[in-house]
């Protein structure tokens, strides 16, 4: 019976659907902040190891950045689309070997200790540098780190280290830690590590596995009036369907991250006292790749690459996978980048008829069954985006007669497969554009990276002419010659196509509309929400 | 009494070598899988060759197979579970606290399949061929031939999200520091959906194999004695068909025990219990060989034990089942 | 001819064997209704059923038409139920007959071996299985078919264990036969009416637990099965329910079709032994 009334309803919804318009409810109204409340927050992993400082990821920001604070935050108006957060403001030399930065005063540690320029040069110098993912890579000719007096730290880089690189890696590789908590023992064993200790608006409170993460506000927060939420809950909800129903059932007031799966947004759009917001993911973009394994004789051939290129409709992509909340992409670098993105490079409109010629010209002929060769395709399992990509991908490549079969591995499996194995033709990956190509995109194309590396060039693509210009790059001082330069890195990824862009795609989040202040600024849902409020 | 001391001994020896063939297949089934602990990890961080070597390292995987196994297998004998990578806890702990969820989890579910499910079978046997006979059983197969994960999503769209009855899922309303009985009502309040989930898709089981015994047991000779004497028709079902039905229904509660853990890792997954079936879903796509080993090992006792209280009850219940074999 | 009448005695058996004949024959049709890859986009994405009558069924999330999406599962999800089963069965009739046959120490490692099969929840063991070899229609049936092995081995060993001592038996050891040659084909064919009964619960059980896999996102992705239609269209279960409905009707139906067919082969030879 229950089941009946489901269908008969769903099927409405479902009718509706069509006529609906993409109009979604305005963000926010202009409201005073109220003090107090608990906010409850899905959240659909948990992350073990919650130190930002070694694991600079989204899913591990997104719980430690309220405790945890960075030197800057990223920001929709201020200077370099920054904010200051530990730092008050930061200054390179000319000659690309110093920065100095000049901290906050009056800020307290969770444990009531001051936060001085000590803890920001044992953060960079023992953490960033050598354990940090991304840091490893940035902060790699960071030689030491002088604090002339409490307040000021002065970074000193072994070789010239672009400012532009370092101003674009505050927001998400520079969480400062306590000294006083890690200095002794191994770093890595630290319980502060599973207990974050920070400067944030929150303290972390306790942690249940399985079930949630409580952080409690921190009385003695530097900015004034903040925070005004009492508690932020992260309540674990493993299933993708749990969130959008948690929020109806009203047992939660903020699924992110696109928790409500997008084929529901339209819905759930429309039930009272929900709103669906689009905003506060801007430096946030994640690309969806096609990964090429050069090694493929047929893959290694460019033609077979541009054909492949054709074939894909990116419109449809954008339409039907992501439903709009996304944009087609031109490049390796995100349209929505506001320094470095060129759209004055190739680029391969939907045409399967051209992309047929260039795999006759390329000479592999259709056979008498109307296939050419056959892959292995590989989507990768983190979002459900990129597993029905592969589902397309392999109905486009069959248009041009390239015979494709999907394997789907579990994460571990896949990061073996593509990244130590090289056990896959075609992969489909979702790299994260993190504000500067040199923190974590040039690595997708670049020569010579060691095996087991994940999220880099595992395809065995080898170009001397790019791999000279990312030298290049990752050494100019100047900004604007810097910039220029990967324009050009941009030009030639599309034109040799050592991957393929495809689209790009930030995420939602749904929220009740009693959540005030999400969503301002362009990390948000990994920022610190020290202002967000719940009105009554 | 003797005889059940000896089926108890004769059957913890077996148990023993089951157990071990339990874990070395285990292991060797998680060593044959393509990527480990640290490509796991390493898919939500990201990080360089030198950082996947540290890890590797750290966590001991750069050991052979065979050192690890061995390893595992000694501190196995001082009962130590060893080290999880994925929660840098001891096992034990890291189950000791999903256990109980499990057990209230699977305890409850098994309770209503059986009780209801005999109860639904011994008014369907009552009358053989009957309508209502047909109606449970047919009605019974359906649900059970629902795949569990879906009926679970459909209970949360009705009862929690529709009608807002009960919570959408959860083992206790999150962070709300109830003690005692406060805390025994939230919790029985949080188990409501997935224990219905969990337990009507075995109910069928037991009430078929109910009404199936009692089909059988009213072609009896002593039951067709008990109504030539004109005994009452309740008293005949009750105390003669329906008794002489239960017994093997109780062997059948010690088989499901294993199958029952298997359904819970959906259940689990789809309510958002934090219990030992989702853990071990963890375990796996973690890669987190010893925790998944603990978590077998664990549930491995655990059946063993539920059949073992189930063959001395049945010796108990059955003079004629002694050392043999029956009742396996 | 006697034995098929006496199947068809019951209404459930009729309503088992109907909903099973329908079910093979979308399977076999479904090449020649359906040519082509069931998976390729047909049309406009998330189509409500009954509005196109060229998709009579609507489409998915892709566009892929949901009707040629049913044909084709009916085929993969009976493939899977009859493999599983098939290999469970051919597994456990070995096993359980030389374990029977030959007694003692073979007798109790096969046994314990079993035993041990037994213990770990079997959906477990799938869920292992699957995630550490791949998602592939084969790994999946031999996923399922590690955790039902067990059941027709004890039962083909229960049977040889009575049948071993019977005269004929006792002959042809006279005569000198081989003792696996006894045991496969003196001992298996009399051992084996019991064993198959186990069979409609074995393709019922595992046509479910290839949907819980799927629901797990270990399906084939190269392959249309019910369950993974199931467990796509879930994440909008509310927005587009027909998406898991339609493909959830027919897997109920297929399981019930399975069962009761079954129960009706089992009563009507039931019947004839209890006769004889």
């Amino acid at each position: 019976m229950s089941v009946l009334t489901i269908s008969r309803r769903g099927l409405l919804a479902g009718s509706a659907l069509l006529l609906a318009s993409t109009a979604l409810p305005a963000i926010g109204r202009a409201q005073t902040p109220k003090k107090g409340g608990r906010l409850i927050v899905a959240a659909d992993s948990e992350p073990r190891n919650l130190n930002p400082a070694i694991v600079a990821s989204n899913g591990v920001f997104f719980i430690s950045s309220k405790v945890v604070e960075t030197l800057a935050e990223a920001s929709f108006d201020g200077k370099d689309g920054l904010q200051p957060r530990l730092a008050l403001s930061w200054q390179g030399a000319a000659d690309g070997l110093s920065v100095t930065f000049k901290l906050r005063d009056g800020v307290k540690w969770h444990d009531g200790k001051p936060f001085t320029s000590a803890d920001v040069a044992f953060s960079a110098l023992e953490i960033w540098k050598p354990l940090q993912n991304l840091g490893r890579t940035v902060f790699k000719d960071l030689e030491a780190v002088d604090t002339p007096d409490e307040l000021t730290a002065v970074f000193k880089f072994a070789r010239p280290t672009p400012f532009q690189l370092i101003r674009n890696a505050l927001p998400a590789l520079t969480s400062v830690v306590p000294k006083h908590v890690y200095e002794n023992g191994k770093i890595e064993d630290n319980p502060a590590n599973n207990a974050p200790v920070g400067t944030g608006p929150f303290k972390f409170a306790e942690y249940k596995a399985g079930q949630y993460y409580r952080l409690a506000r921190n009385d003695d927060y530097w900015g004034k009036d903040e925070p005004f939420l009492d508690e932020i809950v992260y309540q674990v909800l493993p299933d993708r369907t749990s969130a959008a129903a948690a929020l109806e059932a009203e047992e939660i007031q903020l699924a992110a991250f696109s928790a409500v799966p997008l084929a529901d947004l339209d819905r759930i759009s429309k039930v009272q006292g929900l709103k669906v917001v689009t905003k506060g993911y801007e430096g946030l973009t994640y690309q969806l790749v096609v990964e090429i394994n050069h090694r493929r004789k047929e893959l290694a051939d460019l033609k077979v690459r541009q054909a492949i290129a054709h074939a894909i409709d990116k419109d449809f992509v954008v339409k039907t996978i992501f439903l709009g909340y996304a944009a087609a992409a031109t490049g390796p670098v995100p349209k929505n980048d506001p320094q470095f993105y060129t759209p004055d490079v190739p680029t391969y409109p939907f045409d399967v008829a051209k992309a047929n010629d260039l795999l006759d010209e390329a000479g592999y002929k259709r056979a008498d069954d109307g296939k050419r060769f056959s892959l292995k395709l590989l989507p990768a399992p983190y979002f459900n985006e990129t597993k029905q990509f592969g589902d397309y991908l392999r109905q486009a490549l069959a248009a041009i007669g390239i015979d494709a079969e999907i394997v789907n591995n579990d994460p571990a499996a896949h990061m073996k497969a593509v990244y130590t194995d090289h056990a896959f033709d075609l992969a489909v990956g979702p790299p994260v554009f993190r504000g500067d190509p040199a923190i974590s995109t040039t690595i997708l194309v670049q020569g010579g990276i060691p095996d087991g590396v994940p999220f880099s060039n595992q395809g065995g693509y080898k170009n001397a002419e790019l791999d000279a210009l990312i030298a290049k790059a990752s050494e100019t001082l100047d900004t604007s010659a810097r910039t220029a330069l990967y324009k050009e890195f941009q030009k030639m990824v599309a034109a040799d196509l050592p991957l393929i862009n495809v689209a790009e795609w930030s995420f939602i989040s749904v929220a009740r509309d009693t959540v005030g202040n999400i969503a301002n600024n362009p990390r948000w849902a990994v920022s610190n929400w020290a202002d967000t409020y719940l009105e009554s | 009494m003797t005889r059940a001391l000896a089926l108890l001994r004769r059957r913890l020896v077996g148990s023993v070598f089951v157990l071990l063939i339990v874990v070395i297949g285990s292991f060797l089934l998680l060593e044959a899988a393509p990527g480990d602990a640290v490509d796991a990890y390493i898919v939500s961080t990201g990080g360089d060759a030198g950082m996947i070597e540290l890890l590797r390292h750290r966590w001991g995987l750069d050991q052979s197979e065979l050192t690890r196994l061995a390893n595992y297998l000694w501190a196995l004998l001082h009962l130590d579970l060893g080290q999880s990578v994925t929660f840098s806890q001891p096992i034990r702990n890291v189950i000791l606290d999903r256990l109980p969820t499990t057990l209230i989890l699977m305890g409850s579910a098994t309770a209503l399949s059986f009780g209801f499910g005999s109860a639904l079978g011994i008014y369907a046997g009552a009358r053989p061929g009957s309508f209502r006979d047909r109606f449970l059983s047919i009605g019974s197969l359906a649900l059970y031939a629902v795949p569990g994960f879906w009926l679970g999503l459909v209970l949360i769209v009705v009862f929690a999200v529709d009608l807002r009855w009960l919570p959408i899922g959860g083992i206790e309303t999150i962070a709300s520091a109830k003690t005692g009985l406060a805390r025994a009502t939230d919790v029985a309040i949080h188990l409501v959906l997935p224990v219905s989930a969990l337990g009507f898709i075995y109910l069928a089981l037991y009430l078929r194999m109910m009404r199936a015994g009692m089909a059988e047991a009213w072609r009896q000779d002593f039951v067709l004695a008990a109504r030539a004497r004109g005994l009452p028709r309740r008293r005949i079902v009750l105390a003669h068909v329906a008794r002489n039905a239960l017994l093997p229904l109780v062997t059948m509660l010690g088989l499901q025990s294993a199958q029952m853990l298997g359904g819970s890792v959906v259940i689990e997954s789809v309510f958002a219990v934090p219990g030992l079936g989702r853990l071990a879903q963890e375990a796996v796509a973690g890669r987190d060989t010893p925790l998944l080993l603990g978590i077998i090992l664990v549930s491995a006792v655990l059946v063993v034990a539920i059949n073992l209280l189930v063959d001395l009850a049945y010796a108990f219940l059955d003079p004629r089942v002694g050392a043999s074999e029956a009742g396996t | 001819m006697r034995r098929l009448r006496r199947f068809f005695r019951t209404p459930e058996a009729i309503a088992g064997a109907l909903i099973l004949g329908l079910l093979v024959a979308m399977a076999l049709a479904a090449p020649l209704l359906f040519p082509g890859d069931p998976q390729a986009i047909a049309g406009p994405a998330l189509l409500p059923p009954f509005q196109d009558w060229s998709l009579p069924l609507g489409t998915d999330r892709l566009g892929r038409d949901m009707l040629a999406e049913l044909f084709h599962g009916a085929r993969t999800s009976l493939a899977v139920g009859l493999a599983a089963a098939a290999a469970a069965l051919l597994i456990g009739a070995v096993v359980g007959t030389l374990a029977g046959f030959a007694g003692g120490l073979i007798d109790e490692v096969l046994m314990r071996i079993s035993d041990a099969f037994q213990t770990v929840p079997s959906f477990l063991l799938a869920l292992a299985f699957v995630s550490i070899v791949g998602p592939s229609l084969g790994v999946v049936v031999a996923a399922i078919t590690l955790g039902v092995w067990t059941g027709p081995a004890r039962v083909a060993r229960a049977e040889v264990l009575s049948i071993r001592e019977r005269d004929y038996v006792a002959g042809a050891r006279v005569i000198g036969m081989h003792p696996l040659e006894i045991a496969f084909r003196e001992v298996l064919p009399n051992a084996l009416p019991p064993v198959l009964a186990l069979s409609s619960v074995i393709v019922a059980a595992a046509i479910l637990t290839e949907a819980a896999l799927s629901f797990l996102g270990l399906g084939d992705p190269n392959r249309v099965t019910w369950g993974g239609m199931i467990a796509e269209g879930r994440a909008v279960l509310r927005t587009a329910p027909y998406l898991s409905i339609v493909p959830g009707i027919a897997l109920v139906l297929a399981v019930l079709g399975v069962y009761l067919a079954g129960e009706g082969v089992v009563e009507s030879t039931a019947v004839r032994r209890s006769l004889p």
